[in-house]
């Protein structure tokens, strides 16, 4: 029976357009869920699928000395795709020349990820290829063949034994951008590694153990290796392998995640608002079944019926839409996606699914249970209230449903319990405001002529609907605001962090004397390029008379685990300089003179003085090469690390060093069409290194390309939803509206005068929102940016300006047309209907 | 069939505690039709709804078919009044998403009636609305919709059928076909009636009355007093 009954309501309803806003409503939230998870998935998984390839796998273990065949051995049980690599330095001979080189040694299953280009020519594009050399070649970086002075063909020495030369290298997936990679490039197979005889105990050698597979499969796996792993063997994703791209994703899922938690909160009010409109309408309903005998388990069991059928078929339908916008949406971006977009998993459909009831119970149910409430002599007297019965309950309920549908999507309770308190502290804040607000709108109404006296007495009078309603508001376009500022900084950032002409060579091992020469050659072919600066391996011996190794036991016996940075005593590159390089900044002590004689000074990088406790004025002594220098810190230097150019831990003051050999090194921008300069450079100064991090720099791009574009994909859908709440918002108070403006043309306004105070009446309501909205939002980006993101803040005055305008038009605008009926109705029709 | 003792009914406003009933001891039998009448703001609609069960006093005792209606909560309450109670009120309360038919078939659906829509149809044929089953309330003129809610009234064989002012929103023509239709149907159903109104004829037409003045029953029945007391 109560299913029939429930059927018959809902059918009814359906029909007389009560049910509409609703089903509108929770389709939009589930679609778009279904939208954004399945694109997001789907670029996520071809973003990370293209990151693999950073690493030519999934996952790697890297180690200074073989693992545990045990574990290599679990790894095929578990069915993973394994490859192995074996770097070493090593030098490598041709008839006439000989050069260090940075040996790579893979099996016959490397690159897991990614692909290899090769060419019968160096520096050129050759052929694209899945597996590394065969026993008996080796394949060798483009530059290495002029320095050596060999062609493709050509015999080279390696070790004891000989290898055909057989192609030049143009592309490794793995090459990695640190400096840990100095050397030119020679790839050859692992198998061949004994032959040579290179590989002896106490060689400098790094095993990589590379896996790929499901993502399950290798995170059990990972759970599995992680306590067999001596405690200086690392196993690592793309992530964590590649610390750019790694943070760059990071960002951005947290943003892709923010974003569909904004638009789920976002779809969810737009439900409430919907649901409480459509309890609203159902008081009366619900007193007529009462006095007929319906109890109000009955009501509840009656009206549970209805809205469980309701959500079948708006998530049902919800997600079918979300389903083909998806696949909409990635045909129209496939051309500009340089990834392809594997196909959509079964997981979103669900998350679409579930949101689409968690959200209809969390946030529909609330209003929808105030109906059991109701008093059946309300048929009598209709001013009876409703009861507050289960508005505790009802409220517990849109609690819990909030924060496990954020947690649920973020998997971060951090981020969750974050956004949902400032949501609470700054709705409790807001709505003081917002009461204020309409307090001094009382006092200006009352100097006002009679359009601006009607548009704000009315806000008066629905004073508190009005405070609802300036929150919802408020909260919609904050919303928006906040995700388009993090948006704009993340991108900004992102750009910022590699701009267009970065440095995107690096060359080392320059001798004192081609310095001139190269400077002069960079010079003549218009490349823009950093200062040459001098490079001398030395380390830190003493600090202030004691031995520095002493003091660093006696430091980390005391120190913090947590403190992180590079140890003193280690060997470094130093440089000297007169001009502080770009994008370092002193943060304590000072910067000398350029033109500065005397004793030896030093600047330390900030990490490295907080590391091992050093500050301005301690006296260091180094060991330079078997000699002592000693020099006192006369600042601390912060340093931006991902610049892309030459960057020091320790540098000197000019003359300190000068008596000291050293090499030079320098960066410069090259495009890719004038990399044959560097045949000619290398050429002409064999002896130097040129560390080519063009590719790389390429990949970041073309990666913070998509994710962009990601992002601005779910701004716009989310920018959907808000419009939607506004839209829902202003259809709960349609009724209030109607009869209020059907009673004025009764009583003779014109349409002109109830128009103007809609319009004043929404562009006031905005104008508040908007305030609101920003003062929010600007609360809510220090807090994201500074904690979720680790991005540096800064306060955005446009805000305040963007705020209250976007409000006052965009409400006014929406308000405005989506109540044009209320102006068109004849007010007898209006009447009539109100009984 | 209703009996109440010293019930009694207050309500708290801002200007303090304000008696709308106090002292009402009133006896009704089985199949009789009993009038309150009294003039606005007597009280008398709140003792309807008080002894209907839609309201819950805040003294005395209310049995209706001899249960103690004071003792039962909502949820009980609200079986008693599917059971034993129909009623007919001054603005119809047809739910207007519904048609006719469905709207007199909703009593017998929520008892889980199988021949809800039989008993409906016969009804609706009985009150004269055989042509209009499937319109819907607002296509039906007031006379129409106040006899769809008789038709309800009567759907759910109820022992007592409450009136609250059935006639006040209708013309006179209508109104009297309406009261007409309403005895009619209360002899052949063998109902109990209680009739809240100021119409002194239609109170006449009841077994006797009961006169309803500042919350408290003055006598019952003086026909001369009420009319004076109305008319004031």
């Amino acid at each position: 029976m109560r299913l029939g009954l429930a059927l018959k309501l809902l059918w009814r309803d359906w029909r007389s357009g009560e049910l509409t806003l609703l089903l509108v409503s929770l389709l939009i939230a589930v679609g778009t869920v279904t939208t954004i998870t399945l694109f997001v998935d789907r670029l996520q998984q071809a973003l990370l699928a293209e990151s693999a390839t950073f690493l030519a796998a999934d996952r790697v273990i890297s180690s200074n000395q073989p693992i545990d065949p045990q574990i290599l051995t679990e790894a095929r049980t578990r069915g993973l795709g394994q490859a192995e690599t074996l770097t070493f330095l090593s030098m490598v001979f041709s008839s006439e020349r000989a050069q260090f080189a940075a040996v790579k040694a893979v099996s016959d299953t490397y690159p897991l990820r990614g692909e290899l280009i090769t060419s019968d020519k160096p520096f050129e594009f050759g052929e694209i290829v899945t597996s590394g050399p065969p026993p008996g070649e080796i394949w060798l970086e483009s530059r290495l063949l002029p320095s050596l002075d060999v062609q493709p063909g050509d015999v080279l020495d390696l070790g004891v034994t000989s290898f055909v030369v057989s192609k030049a290298l143009i592309k490794e997936p793995d090459k990695g951008g640190g400096f840990s990679n100095t050397g030119p490039r020679v790839l050859m197979n692992l198998s061949d590694v004994p032959l040579t005889e290179v590989v002896q105990p106490g060689s400098r050698l790094t095993y990589r153990y590379l896996f790929s597979g499901e993502k399950q499969a290798l995170d059990d796996f990972q759970a599995w290796v992680e306590p067999r792993l001596d405690e200086n063997v690392r196993m690592f994703g793309v992530k964590e392998g590649t610390e750019g791209i790694g943070n760059a994703l990071d960002r951005a899922e947290r943003f892709l995640l923010l974003g569909g938690l904004l638009g789920v909160i976002l779809a969810g009010v737009a439900i409430a608002l919907s649901a409480q409109r459509y309890s609203l309408r159902h008081y009366d309903h619900v007193a007529i079944l009462k006095t007929l005998g319906a109890t109000p388990n009955g009501i509840d069991g009656l009206f549970i019926t209805i809205f469980v059928l309701l959500g079948l078929i708006g998530t049902l339908l919800g997600s079918g839409v979300g389903y083909m916008a998806q696949i909409g949406i990635s045909a129209a971006l496939q051309p500009f996606i340089p990834v392809e977009l594997p196909a959509p998993g079964m997981r979103p459909i669900w998350l679409g699914l579930t949101t689409g009831f968690v959200c209809l119970l969390s946030f529909a149910l609330p209003p929808l249970l105030k109906l059991r409430s109701t008093e059946p002599i309300r048929v009598i007297r209709r001013d009876i209230e409703v009861g507050t019965g289960s508005n505790r309950l009802a409220q517990l309920i849109g609690v819990v449903g909030t924060i496990g549908l954020m947690w649920w999507y973020s998997e971060d309770i951090e981020l969750t319990l974050m956004i949902f308190s400032g949501g609470l502290v700054a709705l409790l804040v807001l709505s003081g405001l917002a009461f204020i607000l309409l307090k001094s709108g009382r006092v200006l109404g009352m100097q006002a002529g009679s359009v601006w006296r009607l548009a704000l007495a009315g806000m008066q009078r629905r004073g508190q609907e009005n405070t609802m309603q300036i929150l919802v508001f408020g909260l919609a376009i904050m919303l928006l605001l906040i995700l388009f500022l993090v948006r704009t900084s993340l991108i900004e950032n992102w750009q910022a962090q590699i701009p267009v002409d970065a440095p995107n060579h690096f060359a080392m091992n320059i001798s004192p004397e081609d310095v001139e020469p190269i400077r002069n050659l960079l010079v003549e072919n218009d490349i823009r390029s950093q200062p040459l600066y001098p490079m001398i391996s030395g380390r830190i011996s003493k600090v202030n008379g004691e031995v520095a190794k002493e003091r660093e036991e006696r430091e980390t016996q005391t120190d913090d685990q947590e403190e992180r940075g590079p140890r003193a005593t280690s060997n470094r590159n130093l440089t000297y300089a007169g001009e502080i390089p770009d994008d370092n900044l002193i943060t304590s002590g000072e910067w000398w003179a350029a033109d500065y004689v005397g004793p030896a000074l030093v600047s330390l990088e900030k990490d490295l003085a907080a590391r091992n406790g050093l500050k301005v004025g301690d006296a260091l002594e180094f060991t330079i090469q078997g000699r002592q220098l000693d020099a006192k810190v006369s600042s601390i230097r912060s340093v931006a690390w991902d610049n892309m150019q030459p960057n020091f831990y320790i540098i000197f003051s000019p003359a300190a060093l000068e008596d000291y050999p050293s090499t030079f090194m320098t960066s410069f921008h090259l495009e890719r069409e004038n990399k044959i300069f560097l045949n000619g450079l290398l050429r002409e100064f064999p002896t130097m290194t040129v560390i080519e991090v063009d590719a790389i720099i390429e990949q970041i791009k073309t990666i913070i390309t998509q994710v962009t574009m990601a992002i601005e994909l779910v701004l716009g859908l989310i920018l959907i939803s808000g419009a939607l709440v506004l839209l829902a918002s202003i259809q709960a108070s349609m009724d209030e509206r109607f009869k209020q403006h059907a009673i004025l043309r009764t009583l003779g306004a014109g349409r002109r005068l109830v128009m103007g105070s809609l319009v004043i009446e929404f562009c006031v309501l905005g104008l508040f929102a908007g305030v609101l909205a920003a003062i929010g939002a600007e609360i809510t980006v220090y807090g994201l940016e500074e904690q979720i993101f680790e991005l540096d803040y800064e306060p955005n005055p446009m805000l305040w300006l963007l705020g209250p305008v976007i409000g006052a038009v965009l409400i006014g605008l929406i308000g405005t047309i989506a109540t044009l009926k209320v102006v068109r109705t004849p007010p007898t029709i209006v009447l009539r209907g109100l009984n | 069939m209703i009996k109440t003792i010293d019930l009694g009914k207050t309500v708290q406003t801002s200007e303090g505690q304000l008696t709308i009933l106090k002292g009402i001891d009133i006896e009704i039998k089985k199949s009789e039709a009993v009038a309150i009448v009294g003039a606005s703001g007597s009280g008398k609609t709140t003792l309807l709804s008080l002894i209907a069960g839609l309201d819950t006093p805040s003294q005395g005792q209310i049995f209706l078919a001899d249960q103690e209606l004071t003792a039962m909560d909502e949820e009980q309450r609200a079986k008693a009044r599917g059971e034993f109670v129909g009623f007919v009120f001054q603005a119809f309360q047809l739910l207007d998403s519904l048609t006719a038919i469905e709207n007199v078939m909703l009593p017998a659906e929520l008892k889980g009636d199988p021949e809800a829509e039989s008993k409906a149809k016969e009804l609706l044929v009985r009150v004269g609305l055989d042509h209009r089953m499937h319109h819907y309330p607002r296509q039906l003129s007031g006379g129409e919709q106040q006899r769809v809610a008789l038709a309800r009234a009567f759907a759910s064989s109820a022992k007592i059928l409450f009136a609250d002012e059935p006639t006040g929103n209708l013309d006179t023509k209508t109104g009297a076909t309406i009261i007409d239709l309403l005895f009619e149907l209360n002899r052949e159903f063998g109902t109990t009636l209680v009739l809240v109104t100021h119409d002194l004829r239609l109170a006449e037409r009841c077994d006797r009355s009961i006169l309803i003045d500042s919350g408290v029953i003055t006598a019952e029945p003086i026909q001369a007093k009420a009319s004076a007391l109305i008319e004031s």
